[in-house]
C-alpha cells in the first residue's frame, strides 16, 4: 500500500491503449479540435456530448431511441451499478454492454464522486475512501483498486481513476495540494490494478482546484503516466464560471494533442461550447435529461419548461427545424409532437418525459456535431458569434465570463 | 361477402363484417373485420389498447409505430378537458386541422393509419363522488370532479372527429344501484343517445357538418326487461345512426337483440385474467378492454402464456405470468419468453428488467409493456385462428386446464401514480405513493432525488457485491 510520499514523476507500468485518436482539424483561431475516438464499440466523433445513464439506462429511452439521437458513447456511474446489480451480477452477466443491450461505448466514472457527495461521514485518507455503512453503521472502505475492479466487472471503454474529489471551492489549500498529490499516487494504484488495459482505456483525473500552479504540476505527474486519455476533474462544483474557465485553458495547453480531454460534469450548452473553444473534447452531464424530466425543453434560445401556460395552445414544434424524431414533422418521418401536447404531458405522464428526453439529447449531440463541422470547416469564431446570439440575443447579455474566456483564445464576441 | 353479414350504418364509414359464423348469433365466439375507411381495418375479436391523458403508458410515440402491433387506440375525452371550466378553452380544440382531419389524432400525434376511439371517460373510470344527472355525467379530470354534460359531449366528439364515439352513458360505478337507480340508468342513458345521435348525425343538422364517427350506442348492466324501451328504440329510429354496441358487463352479450346481432360489440369492462377474455369471446364479444395489461406492467408482471398451449396434462397449473421483482431472476439472461418476438424479448433479458425495477427505473415499464401488448396480441391471433378452425371451445377448455386461475400478485413497487390514474372514490384510502420527502434536514441540496442512491444493504452485502470492504480494526 502507498505512502503518503510524494508522488514519484516515472510510470510503473507501461501503459497499453485501447482507443485511437485521430485529430482532423484544429481551429486556425481558437484552440478547438476536430477529432475521431475510435473505441472498441464504435468510434466517436469529437467534441462531444455524452449523455449520462446512470444505473445502465437512460432515463426510460429504449437504446434503439437513443442510437437514433446519434450517440455513440454514453455515461454509466460506477457507484450505482456496484450498488445495484453489483459486481458479481455484472460478472454474471458479462458486464454493462450485456446487461443493458448496448452495443456502443461506455464510460464510467470511478464511484468517488458520488462516494464523497452522496455519502455522509465519507472521509479521504491514503487507503482510499472510509465511509459508514448507512445500513448498519459498520466501517467500510472503498480503494483504488475496489474501484477498478468494480469498472474491470463492467467492461466499460472507458474507465475512470478513483481521484481524491474535493469541492473546489474548499478553502483548505492544504488539502487541496494533498487530494492533487494523492490523487496522483492513486493513478498509479489504478494503473496497478487495471487488469484489461488492452481493451479498457483508464483516464487519469487532473486535480488541483482552482490554483493553477496545482494543476500544471498535476498535468506533468499525470501525461507522464501516459494513460489513453486525460480527464480535468474537480470543476462543475460550484466554482466561478471565469475560474472554471482558466482551470480547463490552463489544462488543456499541457495536454498533449494526440489523447482525448474530458471535462467531468459539464454540463450547460454555453459550457461546453466554451469548453469546446478551450481546446477540450468531451463533456457528460445530466442535466438535460434531468431537466426533461422536469418539463424542460433545451433549444437554441435557452430552455423552455413546457409546462408553463404559455405552452397549452401553442401547436408549433419544440424547436423549429429540429431533425430530432419527436420535433420531425410526420411527413418526414418523425413524430410532429407540439409544444402544447407536451404541455398537456409533461410530469403527468412518463411518455412526456421519454419525449423531451430525446429532444434534449439530441439537441446536444447535434449541437456538439454542427460545432465539429464548424471546426473542420474552419469557421468556429463564426459559430461561436451564432451560437451566443441565439442564446442571449443582445451582446450585453452575454456573460462576462464567457466574453472573458473567449478572448483568451482569440475571439471577441463584443465586436463583430 | 354475403351481404346481410355485413352492417354498413348510413352515415358513418364503419364496416363490419362477420366472417364465421356469417350470420349474426348471440353468445357463441365470432369472427368479423372492423373497417374503417382510411384506417387499418381490425380483426375481431381483438382488443383496444387503453390511453391515459393521450398516450399509451410508458410507450413513447415511435416505439409504438416502430415496435408494437397497435391497430387501435380508446380515449377519455375526460383527460383532454380540464381547462374548460378554469380557463374556458380547450387546447385540443383549438389545434389547427384541414377539414377532414381528426383534432384527436394531430393533437395526440398518433399515426393516420390507427382507428381512435373516443369515449366520454377512460377505462377503467374513476367513481366520482358527485351523482349523474339526467343531461349530463361526472367525470374526473387531472383537476378533480365535474360534470359533463351532453352538449358538451357532443361539442367534444365534433370537435375531436375521433373514427369511432362510444356513447354517453349513466353508469354506477363502484356500488351497486338500486332499483330506482336502474330506472333512472336507461333513461337517462337513452335520452343521452337521442341527444347525441340527433345533434351528431340529425336530419337538422346540415349534411357538411354531421359527424363522420361512428356511434356506439352503451347497453346498461342491467336485465334485457329493464332497457327494453331503449333497446327498441335502438332497434327501431336510431338504428340508422348505431354502428355498434358499446357493453360494460360481459352479461350484456347476452341480451343484444337479434336485429342489433350484427353490429360490433365493444366490451369496456375490466376481465382480471386471459381465462376471462376467453369467456367472453366466447360469448361472442368481438372487442375488449384489458386494463390488466397496463396493470401487470406496473407491477414488474411479464405476461407468460400462449393460446392455445399445446402441453395438456400438468400437475401443477401453469403460472400466467412471471413477477420480475423476483430475485430468482437476478442473473437470468433468458428473454422474458423464450421464443417471443416481441422488441423487449429480441433485445433484453430478465437480469435487465429485474435490475432496471429494483432501480426504479422507467425503462422497465417501457419494456413489460412492449413484451405484454405483443403478448395480447399474438394470443387474439390464436384466438381468431382457432375460431376459425372451429376449436375454440376445445382449445379454451386446454388453455383453462392448463394455466392458473389468477395472475401472480405483484410484489413490487410501481411508478408513482398522479391523481388521474387513481381512484379517489373515498375518505381514509391508504397513501397512494410513498413519502419521496423526509424533513428538510435530510435534503440533498445539490441533488434531485432521483440521483441520490443510497445503499439498500449493510455492510456485509456491500463487500459481498465488490463495492468496498469491511474495515477490520
Amino acid at each position: 500500500m502507498s505512502t503518503g510520499s510524494p508522488p514519484t514523476s516515472a510510470p510503473r507500468k507501461s501503459m497499453p491503449s485501447a482507443l485511437k485518436l485521430d485529430l482532423h482539424a484544429k481551429c486556425s483561431t481558437t484552440k478547438a479540435r476536430a477529432s475521431t475516438l475510435h473505441l472498441p464499440h464504435g468510434d466517436v466523433p469529437l467534441p462531444i456530448f455524452m449523455p449520462v445513464a446512470t444505473q445502465a439506462s437512460l432515463k426510460g429511452l429504449t437504446y434503439d431511441q437513443l442510437k437514433q439521437t446519434g450517440c455513440m458513447l454514453c455515461l454509466n456511474n460506477t457507484y450505482h451499478l456496484g450498488l445495484k446489480p453489483g459486481q458479481a451480477v455484472l460478472d454474471a452477466v458479462g458486464g454493462a454492454h450485456k446487461l443493458q443491450g448496448w452495443d456502443r461505448n461506455i464510460l464510467t466514472d470511478s464511484g468517488g464522486f458520488q462516494m464523497v457527495s452522496l455519502l455522509k461521514l465519507a472521509t479521504v485518507t491514503e487507503e482510499g475512501v472510509r465511509f459508514l455503512s448507512p445500513h448498519d453503521g459498520s466501517p467500510m472502505l472503498l480503494t483504488p483498486e475496489h474501484s477498478i475492479s468494480l469498472q474491470n466487472s463492467i467492461g466499460s471503454d472507458i474507465i475512470m481513476q478513483l481521484d481524491d474529489v474535493i469541492a473546489t471551492t474548499s478553502p483548505d489549500h492544504q488539502r487541496i495540494h494533498e487530494a492533487m498529490e494523492r490523487s496522483v499516487r492513486w493513478l498509479d494504484r489504478c494503473i496497478d490494478a487495471h487488469k484489461y488495459p488492452d481493451r479498457q482505456n483508464l483516464f487519469c483525473i487532473i486535480q488541483g482546484g482552482l490554483d493553477l500552479d496545482l494543476r500544471k504540476k498535476c498535468c506533468e505527474e499525470m501525461v507522464a503516466r501516459d494513460t489513453p486519455g486525460i480527464a480535468i476533474g474537480g470543476l462543475s462544483g460550484g466554482e466561478e464560471k471565469q475560474s472554471f474557465c482558466q482551470v480547463v485553458d490552463t489544462c488543456t495547453s499541457l495536454l498533449p494533442d494526440h489523447k482525448p480531454r474530458y471535462v467531468m460534469g459539464v454540463g450547460y450548452p454555453e459550457d461546453l461550447i466554451v469548453g469546446v473553444a478551450l481546446g477540450a473534447d468531451m463533456f457528460d452531464c445530466v442535466w438535460p435529461t434531468r431537466t426533461a424530466r422536469f418539463g424542460n425543453a433545451v433549444v437554441p434560445s435557452g430552455t423552455l419548461n413546457m409546462r408553463n401556460q404559455a405552452f397549452a395552445e401553442d401547436y408549433g414544434p419544440v424547436q423549429e427545424g429540429c431533425t430530432c424524431t419527436i420535433c420531425r414533422p410526420k411527413q418526414q418521418g418523425g413524430l410532429g409532437v407540439t409544444r402544447s401536447y407536451l404541455h398537456h404531458l409533461a410530469t403527468k405522464e412518463t411518455v412526456g418525459a421519454h419525449l423531451l428526453t430525446i429532444h434534449n439529447v439530441h439537441y446536444l449531440l447535434s449541437l456538439m456535431g454542427s460545432a465539429r463541422q464548424a471546426i473542420l470547416e474552419d469557421r468556429f469564431p463564426a459559430f461561436l458569434r451564432e451560437f451566443f446570439g441565439k442564446l442571449y440575443g443582445e451582446k450585453t447579455n452575454i456573460p462576462s465570463w464567457v466574453v472573458e474566456a473567449l478572448r483568451g483564445v482569440g475571439v471577441d464576441l463584443m465586436v463583430d | 361477402m354475403d351481404s346481410d353479414s355485413s352492417s354498413k350504418s348510413p352515415d358513418t364509414m364503419t364496416n363490419f363484417t362477420l366472417l364465421a359464423p356469417t350470420t349474426a348469433s348471440v353468445l357463441s365466439p365470432r369472427l368479423g373485420s372492423l373497417a374503417l375507411t382510411g384506417r387499418k381495418s381490425i380483426p375481431t375479436p381483438n382488443y383496444i389498447p387503453l390511453t391515459s391523458r393521450g398516450v399509451v403508458s410508458h410507450i413513447s410515440h415511435d416505439l409504438l409505430r416502430d415496435q408494437t402491433a397497435i391497430g387501435s387506440l380508446y380515449f377519455g375525452l375526460e383527460d383532454f378537458i380540464e381547462r374548460q371550466q378554469r380557463k374556458g378553452t380547450v387546447p385540443i380544440y383549438n389545434i389547427p386541422t384541414s377539414s377532414h382531419e381528426s383534432a384527436l389524432r394531430k393533437f395526440t400525434c398518433f399515426p393516420e393509419e390507427l382507428v381512435l376511439v373516443l369515449g366520454p371517460r377512460r377505462v377503467p373510470a374513476i367513481a366520482c363522488p358527485p351523482d349523474n344527472t339526467p343531461n349530463s355525467i361526472a367525470i374526473a379530470t387531472s383537476v378533480g370532479f365535474r360534470q359533463l354534460d351532453s352538449n358538451q359531449f357532443v361539442e367534444g366528439v365534433q370537435k375531436l372527429r375521433p373514427d369511432i364515439v362510444v356513447g354517453m352513458a349513466d353508469i354506477v360505478l363502484g356500488r351497486q344501484p338500486g332499483l330506482k337507480r336502474q330506472g333512472k340508468m336507461v333513461d337517462r342513458t337513452h335520452a343521452y343517445t337521442m341527444h347525441a345521435t340527433d345533434q351528431l348525425y340529425g336530419s337538422l343538422v346540415p349534411e357538411q357538418n354531421r359527424s363522420t364517427a361512428s356511434y356506439f350506442a352503451p347497453l346498461l348492466p342491467l336485465e334485457n326487461t329493464q332497457q327494453s324501451l331503449y333497446l327498441e328504440e335502438l332497434e327501431g329510429e336510431l338504428r340508422p345512426h348505431v354502428s355498434g354496441l358499446a357493453l360494460y358487463e360481459s352479461a350484456s352479450l347476452a341480451i343484444v337483440p337479434e336485429s342489433l346481432g350484427n353490429l360490433p360489440r365493444m366490451l369496456l369492462n375490466e376481465p382480471a385474467t386471459p381465462h376471462d377474455i376467453l369467456r367472453e369471446v366466447s360469448l361472442g364479444a368481438d372487442v375488449v378492454t384489458i386494463p390488466f395489461i397496463g396493470d401487470a406492467s406496473d407491477g414488474g408482471i411479464a405476461l407468460d402464456f400462449v393460446f392455445s398451449p399445446s402441453e395438456t396434462s400438468i400437475a401443477e397449473p401453469t403460472p400466467l405470468a412471471l413477477d420480475l421483482w423476483s430475485s430468482e431472476y437476478t442473473t437470468d439472461t433468458s428473454p422474458l419468453r423464450e421464443q417471443c418476438e416481441c422488441y423487449t424479448c429480441r433485445n433484453h433479458h430478465r437480469a435487465y428488467i429485474h435490475h432496471l425495477l429494483s432501480a426504479k427505473e422507467m425503462l422497465a415499464w417501457t419494456l413489460l409493456q412492449v413484451h405484454n401488448y405483443h403478448t395480447m396480441d399474438v394470443f387474439f391471433s390464436k384466438i381468431r385462428e382457432s375460431i376459425q378452425r372451429g376449436a375454440f371451445e376445445s382449445d379454451a377448455q386446454a388453455f383453462h386446464r392448463l394455466y392458473a386461475a389468477e395472475l401472480p400478485d405483484r410484489t413490487g413497487q410501481g411508478p408513482r401514480l398522479r391523481g388521474h390514474h387513481v381512484s379517489a372514490s373515498g375518505p381514509h384510502q391508504p397513501r397512494r405513493n410513498p413519502r419521496a420527502w423526509g424533513r428538510l434536514d435530510d435534503l440533498q441540496f445539490s441533488e434531485s432525488p432521483s440521483a441520490v442512491a443510497t445503499p439498500d444493504t449493510g455492510a456485509d452485502g456491500l463487500e459481498e457485491r465488490g463495492f468496498a470492504e469491511k474495515e477490520h480494526s
